[in-house]
């Protein structure tokens, strides 16, 4: 999220959501787009496959064929393009790439927007006028664009819209994604991920070693502990095939198939597949969950043995720190000791730590601390989460953290009351800082960035252009912009690059001295010492750079955003003009099918109706946690679809009637029809939050005594088809087909 | 119900408090009950807070990324109440179904009370030794056949920072990248 929810409130004109049904997955985030609404007269524009209670807001409803955003937003760019409504001045001074974008553009008049995408033209038109005339306007997403096997094009293309719109670095504008759970956000920043070391870092040679330091461990023991040196610096099996690394029906690329699965705190039926990771959990040698409450993943196993469940505490019952969807970090105080015999997840790690063999190396981090510009062990004991905390504070520098000192987020809490919540501008105790301390937080004197991208306002006071990540020139062209792109109180006019040691003294006319120029790291995203900073802060300059922002990402195999028709299309017709990628032979240890999957037949033709899936008020991820509360199970006690009375009445359903829904790789669900006209004859909605009964066979005797939720249900991921983004390898959950047959 | 909090029902707003009350009448309806038929007066101290000597905890929701801010009342380390946060910079005051039913999730009969272990169909109840011994037993049996590789790890967007950071850590001491999370979906 570029800017927060008190700014929308605050500034928005229009609010363009896309992909989102924040009025049941983020209430409160919906109640600050209907604040909007009162304070600026904001228009509501929903575009989405289903009439959501979020649609039941809006001014404009657009309903969208599934997995066509892409297409869409190029009928908006075409009509923007060919009025000449885009924000010249902001283009040219700060954006790389754009005529691509127009020359794609060109190409998706009305008419063949309307074709491809279901909208009607006229529609199209009317909602690229009112973007083009109403400012600012924010676009908010969430896994409606996301979760497709073009996810990555979907989520670029939104912004590449801000930025011909002149949208971005300003109250009001930006891209206001929702993210799902509490701490999605940090969770992703700090990197429970395959592909990366916490901060974005990577996982070169270059990254490791410098976690290696901040760790206080030998780099080359840390290198000993990976299977090969290879294996450490390759992308690991994700959350979305892991599965394939047990069965290996497609080819995986591994230095060893999995065999053990250690599940903390993720739903196992919140990927896709389901039948699948239902085979894989069968096969295992070891499967350890470690949860609050029973994870589905003990219950959908057919597995007698193998199978451990340790208690967990929540989190009211530990302490530490949470990134909101604004990015700003909030503590959470712990509320009561854990309960019955759970322990807080940290301590689960350290036990086990112990017994591995690297306690000692993994809690080294947090006895270290900079000391006279070098990192270095300052004590003997550790106290948690403080220590952890610092430890972070100090080596996250990619997006900002050093800012996010315990005493700082502990006086935040203190004085939330203290905080503006238009502006998160705090008063008082807490004076000239914004709530949270939304990263990027530079140092320990930053006030956050509640605006990301804005020029207007001084680097130290949260202010900042766009990263300069990409290298300074492409195809001979500079990435850096003129000096009409110069941050507020900055001592450079215009552009610059990111700050290294070997650019320091040229680019911020200074002179270091010889003791500087020793303690310093080789540049800003590594430098222990803090010059880096110090000197920034001192120019008014953010340590990241001032660049142009990219629309054009020549490493990728789209540089700039295509339509690509999803793997299981309902339009044949449109699959031979707009196919899917090639087949892809290796991407985090293992192969995906693309082009073979979609030509594999005409899939239509068995499978006539679009699945979508959508989340239910009262529940939320895979339903694990709110499907033990009496109230909240009640409000939706067993699994449904929407599905119009249309499409029913050819089937022979009525209201309530039991029906099998089919998949196109012969996996099967029997669920409740629900009529409702939220869905057109085309199309059905299920709800994602259900799990326990497994393809018609009620798993729920699986739960030990006094773990089974007051609802379980058929969970839709044992039919969402198959697909897998090409970058991040999300899986495709909104754009599928299905067969009806009544039961 | 609307004088538990020592707030007179006209500082929440109609439609926040009819929500509330709505919620709370279940509760309320219990409790009048299990007060029995000792009708003795109740102190002063009490009708000002039926909860003597609790202390407010700020926290935040641990459902969706909005961050909404929660009051948790603590007596003798039972968490008895939750109250919204009216001066939350982000909530203020508001709360989803979700949110409001913090209190009980922590609370709720389902949660897992012991270490469990599943022998021939049948789960068992186990110590934290006997699991922590016989999981890294089997875990380090496994890394010894085939190398660090042949486990994933399944962390969580529930973790606090610090958890998550020194998930990562955790697994990268193991010696695998195979570790990720919902993010990825």
């Amino acid at each position: 999220m570029t800017n927060h929810f008190g700014d929308v409130a605050g500034h928005s004109k229009l609010i363009f959501i896309i992909g989102a049904n924040s009025a049941a997955a983020n209430p409160i985030g919906m109640k600050h787009f209907l604040q909007a609404r009162d304070r600026n007269s904001a228009q509501l524009v929903v575009v989405d496959p289903v009439f959501t209670k979020t649609a039941a807001k809006a001014d404009h409803y657009l309903r969208i064929r599934t997995g066509t955003d892409v297409a869409f937003i190029y009928g908006l760019l075409h009509v923007i393009f060919k009025n000449g409504w885009e924000d010249t001045d902001f283009i040219n001074a700060r954006v790389y790439g754009m005529d691509d974008i127009k020359a794609e553009a060109g190409k998706w008049t009305p008419e063949l927007t309307s074709d491809v995408t279901g909208i009607p033209a006229d529609k199209i038109i009317q909602v690229a006028t009112l973007l083009a005339k109403t400012k600012p306007a924010t676009v908010v997403w969430a896994l409606g664009i996301t979760q497709h096997s073009t996810g990555t094009s979907n989520t670029r293309i939104l912004p590449i819209l801000q930025l011909v719109l002149g949208n971005m670095g300003k109250n009001g504008g930006g891209c206001n994604i929702i993210r799902g759970h509490d701490n999605v956000q940090g969770s992703t920043d700090m990197c429970c991920l395959a592909d990366s070391l916490p901060g974005y870092y990577g996982l070169d040679e270059g990254p490791w070693k410098y976690f290696a330091k901040s760790w206080g461990v030998d780099y080359e023991w840390l290198k000993a502990r990976f299977a090969a040196p290879e294996w450490m610096t390759a992308k690991g099996f994700s959350l979305a095939k892991w599965w394939q690394g047990v069965l290996q029906e497609e080819k995986t690329y591994s230095s060893s198939p999995i065999r053990a699965l250690w599940v903390q705190g993720n739903g196992i039926t919140s990927m896709t597949q389901t039948a699948k990771v239902q085979e894989a959990l069968d096969k295992l040698d070891l499967l350890v969950i470690a949860d609050p409450f029973v994870n589905e993943a003990a219950v959908i196993t057919h597995q007698k043995d193998n199978i451990y469940i340790l208690p967990v505490a929540t989190q009211f019952e530990t302490e530490g720190s949470v990134t909101a969807t604004n990015r700003s970090a909030q503590w959470r105080s712990k509320v009561v000791e854990p309960l019955y015999e759970s322990r807080p997840d940290q301590e689960v790690m350290f036990a086990f730590a112990k017994k591995f063999g690297f306690y000692d190396e993994l809690t080294k981090g947090m006895k270290m601390g900079v000391k006279d510009r070098q990192l270095t062990h300052v004590k003997d004991t550790f106290s948690w989460p403080d220590d952890a905390s610092l430890e972070i504070a100090r080596t996250i520098k990619t997006i900002g953290c050093d800012g996010w000192t315990p005493e700082r987020l502990r006086k935040h809490q203190e004085n939330w009351d203290m905080f503006d919540p238009g502006t998160l501008l705090g008063s008082g105790p807490v004076a000239g800082e914004y709530y949270g301390l939304p990263w990027p937080c530079w140092d320990a004197k930053h006030p956050g960035s509640p605006v990301l991208y804005d020029i207007g306002t001084a680097v130290n006071e949260g202010g900042m252009g766009f990263r300069n990540r990409f290298g300074l020139e492409h195809e001979g062209v500079s990435q850096l912009p003129d000096r009409s792109v110069t941050v507020k109180g900055s001592r450079i006019t215009g552009g610059y690059p990111e700050i290294t040691k070997e650019n320091i003294e040229t680019v911020l006319g200074i002179q270091l001295s010889a003791e500087e120029k020793e303690r310093m790291g080789a540049n800003w995203k590594v430098d222990f010492s803090g010059i880096i900073q110090e000197k920034c802060r001192e120019a008014g300059v953010a340590p990241y750079g001032n660049a142009k922002a990219r629309v054009k990402v020549w490493e990728f195999p789209d540089p700039v955003p295509l339509h690509r028709e999803p793997l299981h299309s309902s339009r044949p017709d449109l699959v031979e003009k707009y196919p899917t990628y090639a087949d892809q032979k290796n991407n985090f240890r293992v192969a995906v099918r693309f082009i073979s999957e979609q030509k594999a037949q005409e899939w239509v033709k068995d499978f006539p109706v679009m699945l979508v899936t959508m989340r239910v008020v009262n529940l939320s991820g895979a339903g694990m946690l709110e499907r033990t509360s009496k109230y909240l199970s009640h409000i939706t006690p067993e699994m449904f679809a929407h599905i119009h009375p249309d499409l029913a009445a050819g089937k022979g359903l009525r209201d309530g009637d039991m029906m099998w829904l089919h998949s196109p790789q012969g996996t099967k669900i029997k669920v409740k029809a629900k009529f409702s006209s939220t869905v057109t004859p085309d199309r059905i909605a299920l709800p994602y939050n259900f799990a326990g009964v497994m393809q018609g066979v009620d798993m729920s005797s699986n739960y030990p005594d006094e773990t089974r939720p007051y609802a379980v249900g058929e969970s839709s991921n044992t039919i969402t088809n198959y697909g897998f983004d090409i970058i991040t390898q999300i899986p495709e959950y909104n754009a599928g087909l299905c067969r009806i047959e009544k039961a | 119900m609307e004088n538990a909090q020592g707030n007179a029902p006209s500082k929440i707003g109609r439609r926040s408090f009819l929500k509330l009350a709505a919620i709370g009448a279940g509760i309320g309806a219990a409790s009048a009950f299990t007060a029995g038929k000792s009708l003795r007066a109740a102190s002063a101290e009490e009708i000002k807070n039926p909860f003597p000597g609790s202390k407010r905890v700020k926290t935040i929701c641990s459902i969706c990324s909005a961050g909404c801010g929660i009051i948790a009342e603590v007596q003798n380390g039972v968490w008895v109440r939750q109250d919204v946060a009216q001066d939350h910079p982000i909530s203020q005051g508001s709360h989803c179904c979700k949110g409001i039913d913090q209190i009980d999730l922590i609370k709720s009969k389902q949660r897992v009370k012991f270490p469990l272990k599943k022998v021939n169909g049948e789960w068992k109840r186990i110590t934290w030794d006997q699991a922590v011994d016989e999981i890294s037993a089997k875990m380090l049996k496994l890394r010894a056949e085939n190398g660090p590789d042949v486990a994933m790890f399944l962390g969580s967007a529930k973790f606090n920072l610090q958890q998550a950071y020194y998930f990562r850590k955790f697994t990268a001491m193991w010696g695998t990248n195979n570790i990720d999370h919902v993010a990825r979906v």
